[in-house]
């Protein structure tokens, strides 16, 4: 494995523990996901590989070196799209990533081939000679992830690189992490946007308050639900009581919605029990789909709401 | 090798990102230093010739302290708020060379002021400045004490306690600090505790580089500067370099 991360800890000094005991391992030509709710200690966890944190304990490996003993050695291993903007205004996209390609130790004429393929693909031409201050905070994280890819390190690190992107660049922006570890890097993507993972991602794991809840592949996750279908249903929210769900499956309430785990094999009870609720008038719509990673993140991490007592069964951090 | 390719494109870097604000600091500058030029003469109509001497060279000393003590840290604290600084620190170049290449456009950005506050001083007083050789190194030391010290400020406080201070900085340098008058008007107590700390030092490099005839040159203002300044650079250059 090239990234390995092994019992890693990190305390601040306020005593917010952000990363308690983490182990996780990417290979060359791996994207990993990592996912988590906000302050589920992500950020931590990447800023300790790229050396801007210092790990209370556990040890950070990349090609079997020590990256906590030699954090200048890990910024040369890593590029690093960090979560923040870049701070690029001022300057162009095209002397954004001519600079930092350079700063990466690539030649300027290297920079310029592999810019040009980069701005391509991601669509980036209109705006290639256009001061970063104009530009708008999707075309700014394009271009930061454009930094990042320029002249890769062998682990590349991307937190949250969509946001703001439009949905047909970030189409383009997910081939190109793909490109990325088909070249052999180690890619370690960090996100919270689930259902972008689900198809981006070879594996992921899943933190919440600092610890590894889950980790595997997308489908290892579902298979982990026990459930083949999800069955949505929009909450009336004048009606009384939130329905009970017959299939002995987890029903995790998100908002107005409660999402129902359905065995693959009850498809035709449930949409008659979906059908009978909105008669009553419970229910104001629902819908029958294929359980997503969605659902295991939900059933996991819940909503806002508490994830209830038979979901957190189905879904023991340890059953894998 | 790598030291030298990474300062120089950090340069370039830094300076295109400060080059939408380079007008506007120079401006600001000149306008500290047409201030104290026009200004205290219309607080004070009958003006002896040291008085005229010493406004005339402490202006451009109040526009580069400006700058390294107030503009640079609100500055960089803003960048280590926004998250930029630690992009920048996350980024495979040496921490020396990073900060070298930031303090470069930093003073680059002062010196432009420096040479406006001079004309300026001299045409309103109509004075035949005799300017030392010494005052290039002078400037560069009061500039580079001013940008050290700055960010170290930015470096060791939280970004709202770095604006309150910068902000009484301000106050400190223009009204309680012996640039435009000599440090014997101040009481004992601020007097002493002014031979400690750097801002009369820079006065005192400035004006005896600048009108030499007029006033010495104490060679221990260039010593309690170069302490000031290796001070300051260690605490940013020890600040960049820490693992939080």
């Amino acid at each position: 494995m090239l990234l390995e991360i092994g019992q890693l800890t990190k305390v601040y000094r306020t005593g917010t523990k952000a990363n308690d005991g983490i182990s996780l391992a990417i290979g060359e030509g791996e994207v990993f996901g990592l996912l988590g709710h906000n302050g589920a200690g992500k950020t931590t966890l990447v800023n300790q590989v790229v050396g801007l944190l210092r790990p209370t304990s556990g040890t950070i490996r990349i090609d079997g070196r020590d990256m906590v003993a030699d954090p200048g050695l890990a910024r040369r291993l890593c590029s690093f799209q960090a979560q923040a903007q870049v701070p690029i205004d001022g300057l162009t996209p095209r002397q954004a990533i001519d600079l930092l390609g350079q700063l990466r130790g690539s030649s300027r004429m290297e920079v310029e081939l592999r810019r040009e393929r980069l701005v391509e693909a991601l669509d980036l031409g209109e705006w290639l000679d256009v001061d970063a201050s104009r530009l708008s905070g999707g075309v700014k994280r394009l271009v930061a992830f454009a930094m990042a890819a320029v002249a890769p390190g062998r682990l590349v690190m991307l937190d949250e690189p969509t946001n703001d992107v439009d949905p047909v660049r970030r189409r383009l922006l997910w081939r190109q992490v793909r490109t990325l570890a088909d070249h052999g890097a180690a890619v370690l993507l960090v996100t919270h946007n689930v259902i972008e993972a689900e198809r981006s991602v070879d594996r992921l794991a899943i933190l919440d308050e600092g610890r590894v809840i889950a980790e595997g592949t997308p489908a290892e996750l579902k298979a982990r639900l026990g459930a083949a279908l999800r069955l949505e249903l929009v909450l009336d929210p004048d009606a009384a009581d939130v329905p009970v769900s017959p299939f002995g499956q987890s029903a995790v309430p998100v908002g107005n919605r409660l999402m129902v785990g359905v065995p693959m094999d009850a498809a035709g009870p449930a949409v008659a029990w979906a059908e009978s609720l909105k008669c009553a008038g419970s229910v104001e719509e629902f819908t029958l789909g294929p359980a997503t990673l969605e659902d295991v993140y939900v059933a996991l991490v819940g909503g806002a709401e508490a994830v209830p007592a038979q979901a957190a069964e189905v879904f023991d951090a340890n059953a894998a | 090798m790598q030291m030298l390719r990474s300062y120089r494109l950090l340069v370039t870097w830094q300076a295109l990102r400060k080059k939408n604000y380079l007008p506007l600091m120079m401006a600001v500058q000149t306008l500290f230093s047409l201030g104290i030029v026009l200004g205290y003469p219309l607080l004070f109509p009958t003006l002896d010739r040291t008085s005229i001497y010493l406004i005339a060279t402490g202006a451009p000393a109040i526009s580069m302290i400006s700058v390294g003590l107030v503009a640079l840290p609100q500055t960089v604290g803003e960048q280590k708020t926004e998250g930029s600084l630690a992009y920048m620190r996350s980024l495979p170049v040496p921490r020396l060379a990073y900060l070298v290449a930031d303090l470069t456009v930093w003073l680059a950005i002062v010196i432009p002021g420096v040479v406006l506050g001079v004309l300026v001083g001299a045409w309103r007083f109509g004075l035949d400045l005799q300017v030392s050789p010494l005052v290039v190194p002078a400037v560069l030391m009061v500039a580079l004490t001013s940008t050290c010290v700055g960010y170290a400020i930015a470096s060791l406080l939280p970004y709202m306690l770095t604006v309150i201070i910068t902000q009484a900085i301000v106050v400190f340098v223009f009204m309680f600090s012996p640039l435009t008058f000599l440090p014997d008007k101040l009481p004992a107590w601020l007097e002493a505790i002014h031979r400690l700390l750097p801002v009369q030092a820079m006065g005192e490099v400035t004006r005896g580089t600048l009108a030499p005839n007029e006033f010495g040159l104490p060679l221990g203002a260039f010593v309690t500067l170069a302490f000031w300044c290796i001070l300051g650079f260690g605490v940013t250059y020890a600040a960049m370099s820490r693992r939080g």
